[in-house]
This record gives C-alpha cells, structure tokens and sequence, in this order.
C-alpha cells in the first residue's frame, strides 16, 4: 500500500477521461448513460451529481484506509456512498428541482453505480487523498463524456435541440425522430458509438503496429 | 448499476489488457488481504462502521434540517406557480389545509385575497407512464378554468402533446356536471366532447378520465366550502 | 375483482410495459453479462426475482412502519422518548436502509439456500453476490417508496401491491435476458462486423427488443378502462 507506488494525481486524473474511460472502456455505469441521456441538460445533471459522490466518496474512503478492516470495506464504501447520494439527491431537489424530477429514481440509483464503488476499492482505499481526487475528478470527466456523447447524438437526432438551443431544424418540433428519445434510441446509440470506439481503437493499433514495423525495417536497412 | 466479477461484456475490454483487471469488483475479498486476520472483537472491528455511521446520521439530520423546508416548499411552488394561469382574475395561491379525498387543495385568491377559484392536482395512469396535472375550478366549482400537465413521459411529439395550450385550451369553459370525453369530433362543452389529439387518443382519453376523477372527488366538498369562506 | 384488477395492472405495468431492462434500463450489467446461455440467463433471472421479493418486502415493511413521516413505530419511539405524540419524518434515511436491506437479504437467501436447498444453491447461488449491487432491486425498493412515501392517504399501497410490482418486475426482467441470451447464442454463428462484434451489437439487439416491448405501452390503461368500468 505504499503511496509512491501507484499513479500520480495527474496520470489518475487523464486515465479516467480517455483511457481507462469508465462507460467506453470499462463498460461501467451503463445504466444511467442509457437512461438519462435523452437530452444533454439532465445528462449533465447527472454527470455532476456523479462528480460530487465520486470525488466525496473518493477522498473519505482515502482519509479512512488505513483504519478499514478488509471483510468490512465493501460495507464502509457503500455506507459512504449512499450518504453522498443522499445528500446530492437533497441538494438538486432544493435547488434545482425540476432536474431532480426528471432524474427521479436514478439519482438514487448512483449508489449502485459501479463507477463509485469500483473507484473506491481500486484508487481511494489504497492512495493517499491527492490521486484519489485526481482519480475521482478524471473518472467523473470520463463519465461526463460518455454521456455527453450519447445525449449529444440523442438530442440531436430526437428533438433538433442541444442544451435546448436549436441546432438542427430538420428534426426539430414534429419532425423529431422520436425513437431517439425513447428507450429503444439509447440501446442503439450506445451500441453504434461501442462499435464505433472499438473500430477508432483497432485502427490506432494497427496505424502504431505499422509505424513501428516502418520504424525498425528503417533502422535495419540504415544499419 | 450492477456489475460482475466474471466474465462480462469482454469485446471491447480485449485490447485494454491493463483495464480488464481494473474491471473486477471487488465483490470477493482478495486473498492476499484476508491473510491479515480480523483483530478483536466485534466491537474492535465494527468501531470505524459505528462512528461513520454516527458521523454521517448528524450529517444527514444536518442537510434535512437545512434543506428540508426548501424541497417542500418546492414541491407547493410547482402547483402555485400554475394557479394564475388556470383561474382567471387569480394572482396568487395558497395551499388549503384541508385535504378532501387525500388530495391537497389550493385556493386561487384575487389581490384582495379574495377566493376566486380552486386549484386541484391529479394523477392517473397515461399511454406510457403516470400524467400528473392540475386542473383550475371557478369559486363554485362549476366550471372548469384551465389546465396544465404537470408531469408526463407519453410519446413525443405525439401524446406529449397534451401539454400544448391548444389542447389544454379545449377544456377551459367545460362545466363539471358532464364527464369529458376524448372523441374523434369537434370540441363540444354540452356533451363533454373534447377533440382527441391525432395519433394519441389514448393520451387525451387519459387527460379527460384523469379531470373526470379530480372533479367528481372534489367538486361537492369544494361548493360546500366556497360559501362561508367567499363571505370571509 | 377490482382489487385484482389492480393488482394485474401493476404486475402487468412492472413486467411487460415498463419492462426493468427495456423501458427503465435497470439491471442491465447483468442483462449483458449473464446473457450468454440461456440456462444461465434463467437462473440469473430466477435469483433476481427471488431476492427482489424478499428485499422489496423488507424494504416496504421499514418504509411503512419506520421510515414515513407518521409512521407507527417511529411515532411511538417519539412518544416513548419524549412524552409527546407527533410525527418523524426519516425518509432522508431511505436510500440508506434500503441498501443495507438488499444486501442483508442478498446474505440471508444465500445463507438459508446453501444449508437446506443445496441444489437450488449450486444453481444460482453464484449469482447472489452479484445481485447485491443490481440495480433492479434497489430501483424496485425505490418504485415502491414513491407510492408510499408521499401518496394520498388512500393510494398507499400495501405489501400486496409491493410484491405483486416486484415480483412483476423480477419476472419481466426475466423474460429479457432469456430473450436476449436467446438471441444472443443465435448471434454467435452471425457474421458480424468486426467492431461491433460482443458489447455493441448485444446494445444493438436490446435496442430492437426495447422496440418489440414499447407495443405494450397503452394495453394497461385500455384493459384497466375494461376492467375497472372507465372510470
């Protein structure tokens, strides 16, 4: 559990966005990127609602870890965990309550999200406080992505808006592709962006492969 | 969100070899750590579960004491703000202590304070899922003033449609006395006849049985209590 | 026969019309996970509905009796501490104990399973654990709370209509991932694309299928008018 052995605050923090991104490559929290996603307002809600409990929930577990007893942390996460929720649930009803209707169950439903508890147990519960908020803040951007990508594609496609600004007329008022909205839209549009994610990530290996096969055919024949 | 410690949805995680151990979750205790053995008796072990649990109970209280009233009074303010658009000459609202059939009432008051009609909520299974609305009475309840949707999830841009002003419209001038009916005919107050919307008839017949039920429950204790309080 | 009628409105609304999976996306990592055989989807579906049931009541008998604003044992615990009648309101603690409610039932089932149904354990005892952090559960508790917690007096419901949307629910969950692992053991002799092969065309599948489950919407409102005399 030695702190210089893990990564640094900054590798945590650009990990979660891209490489290790909790939606396309960890295949995490999958249910509130389909279920919230049908316009970008209530995503982002969401996304930072997420924010507050990883990043709380992250620097708590890291203050108490070496205080947890092994066959008890799990319990330890998921008490601090629904705490958070909680008081996040409390927080977008008070102050921004028309969101927190339209999220209705799935706030509380990030206590099963397993970005936070997977977080818990792979980062806070065994770095010092400064990874685990770098970690906590990278994970939750990656989060944010995801779902910004999807509700991007969604809202788009489902009501010519993005924020409710109108972007593209062609599918705004009646003309809207409704099937984007609904829950049918979000499995196919998680699905193709999947598909998608997966082809850009064969192609960038195949691009290094070659460049690395050019690479050392150079240095043999210059050799 | 639920997730596994076997295998799982492993196409995409097969070229991140570094992410697939990340992916585990730690629903079984790595044996390596079980080899440090639970010290000390239960309370020994529990002790952290305990304070946090405490920590966090003040902390809770805390956050309710603090926004408790807030989130309640947000809930009236999501009716309140309707109630000058469903009574005509209404300014404001108040929430009315009595609750008749388990529904919480509000009055509609003109700037004298003076009751000019009732705002009732109500709430009823649509074409996808629960339509809340709020429907706006004259002081006798004998006529229906307005009406506004709350909260639905019907199809868009087909049943999401009864929350246009079009629609709602129709119903404002229909006396109480008739049950509403969504039919595939022109708006008809003597009747009841509301003009169904097209391609979501089942939405309109679910706004109409909807008011049917909110009038029919409240519409006598509503007449009974409009006299004494109009004299006040 | 209104009161069943109810009660096959509810059960039919949490199974087939707001399916979990399909209309409310919950329990879906197991829905993607687990859905590679079809004798494992059923016990994975079957363990679901188990605990469902078993979570959804004890999380409706604390939310009913403790957690409520008025609620009896709270109510009597405030007389018994400070002499005087009045009402608690502790639905702040809700998500709370209904976390540790499923993860205590989770623990139970699976206790009670392995010492006097053996089989039945070796089953679907594996997917237990798993269960603990499904949010099918948790989202039943929740769907119960709502019609409990804060609902006119005479609409709250009873442990009946809890058990009959949880085990409603549970069931429709199953009927999904067998659906879905069916297709799925087809799909593998499919030629697919090589990026979308695995985790996307599984989304792909389900987006289908949450296609062929919205033409239940509305049979619920037109059967509840048949039953229950249009009114």
């Amino acid at each position: 559990m030695a702190q210089s052995d893990g990564p640094t605050p900054l590798e945590r923090f650009i990990n979660g966005i891209l490489p290790e991104n909790p939606v396309y490559r960890q295949m995490l929290g999958l249910c509130p990127t389909l279920a919230v996603t049908a316009a970008m307002k209530p995503a982002m809600t969401m996304a930072a609602a997420v924010l507050f409990v990883l990043v709380c929930a992250n620097i708590m577990v890291s203050l108490i870890r070496h205080l947890l007893q092994p066959h008890l942390r799990i319990l330890v996460f998921t008490l601090t965990i629904a705490v958070f929720v909680t008081i996040a649930d409390r927080v977008l009803a008070a102050y921004v309550y028309g969101m927190s209707k339209a999220l209705g169950p799935y706030v509380p439903l990030i206590i099963v999200n397993c970005i936070i508890i997977a977080r818990c147990e792979i980062c806070a519960s065994k770095q010092g406080v400064l990874p685990a908020i770098g970690d906590a803040v990278g994970q939750s951007f990656g989060n944010a992505v995801a779902l910004a990508s999807v509700a991007t594609v969604r809202e788009i496609l489902g009501k010519g808006t993005w924020f409710d600004l109108p972007v593209m007329p062609l599918t705004s008022g009646d003309y809207g592709w409704s099937l984007m909205i609904l829950p049918p839209g979000a499995f196919l549009t998680l699905g193709l962006l999947l598909g998608l994610n997966v082809h850009i990530q064969t192609v960038q290996a195949r691009r290094k492969r070659e460049a690395e096969k050019a690479a050392s055919t150079a240095l043999a024949t210059s050799a | 969100m639920a997730e596994e410690k076997d295998p799982k949805l492993e196409a995409p995680l097969a070229p991140a070899a570094e992410a697939g151990e990340k992916v585990r979750l730690p629903v079984v205790v790595p044996t390596a750590q079980l080899t440090k053995r639970p010290t000390g008796n239960v309370l020994g072990q529990a002790w952290l579960v305990l304070v946090l649990a405490t920590v966090f109970g003040a902390g809770l209280a805390g956050v309710e004491y603090a926004l408790g009233p807030i989130i309640a009074q947000n809930r009236l303010n999501e009716t309140l703000a309707q109630v000058p658009s469903l009574v005509p000459g209404a300014t404001q609202g108040t929430a009315d202590d009595a609750v008749i059939e388990g529904r919480r009432v509000f009055r509609a008051l003109d700037a004298d304070g003076k009751l000019v009609g009732w705002v009732v909520p109500g709430k009823g299974q649509g074409f996808a899922d629960k339509i809340e609305l709020v429907v706006g009475l004259d002081a006798k309840a004998e006529t229906i003033t307005g009406l506004f949707v709350l909260d639905q999830k019907e199809t868009p841009a087909l049943g999401d449609n009864i929350t246009r002003a079009d629609f709602r419209g129709q119903f404002v001038g229909f006396g109480t006395g008739v049950p509403l009916d969504a039919k595939r005919a022109p708006r008809d107050p003597g009747t009841g006849t509301i003009q169904a919307l097209t391609g979501a008839t089942i939405s309109s017949d679910a706004v109409c049985t909807i008011v049917n039920q909110t009038v029919a429950a409240v519409k006598a204790p509503l007449a009974a209590a409009a006299s004494p309080v109009a004299v006040n | 026969m209104d009161y069943l009628a109810q009660l096959l409105l509810i059960g039919l609304g949490a199974g087939l019309i707001h399916n979990f999976v399909l209309y409310y996306f919950v329990g879906l990592c197991p829905f993607m996970g687990v859905s590679k055989k079809i004798d494992m989807a059923l016990g994975m579906g079957l363990a679901v509905t188990f605990v469902i049931a078993i979570a959804s009541t004890l999380s409706w008998g604390l939310t009913y009796y403790v957690l409520r604003p008025g609620a009896f044992l709270s109510s009597w615990a405030l007389s018994l501490i400070t002499g005087q009648a009045g009402e608690v309101d502790l639905t702040v603690l809700a998500y709370l104990v209904y976390i540790f409610s499923i993860a205590s039932s989770v623990q139970f089932v699976e206790m009670y399973l392995r010492k006097y149904f053996p089989p039945l354990y070796k089953s679907f005892g594996i997917y237990l654990p798993l269960i603990t952090t499904n949010c099918a559960i948790l989202f039943a508790c929740l769907e119960i709370m709502k019609n409990v917690v804060g609902v006119d007096t005479a609409a709250v419901w009873g442990l009946d209509k809890a058990l009959v949307l949880s085990v409603g629910g549970g069931l429709g969950f199953t009927l999904a991932i067998v659906i879905m692992a069916g297709i799925r053991e087809e799909l593998e002799l499919a030629d697919t694309p090589k990026s979308m092969q695995g985790a996307p065309i599984a989304f792909i599948v389900a987006g289908i299928l949450a296609l062929a489950f919205m033409g239940f919407a509305g049979i619920d409102t037109s059967l509840g008018k048949l039953m229950l005399g249009g009114s």
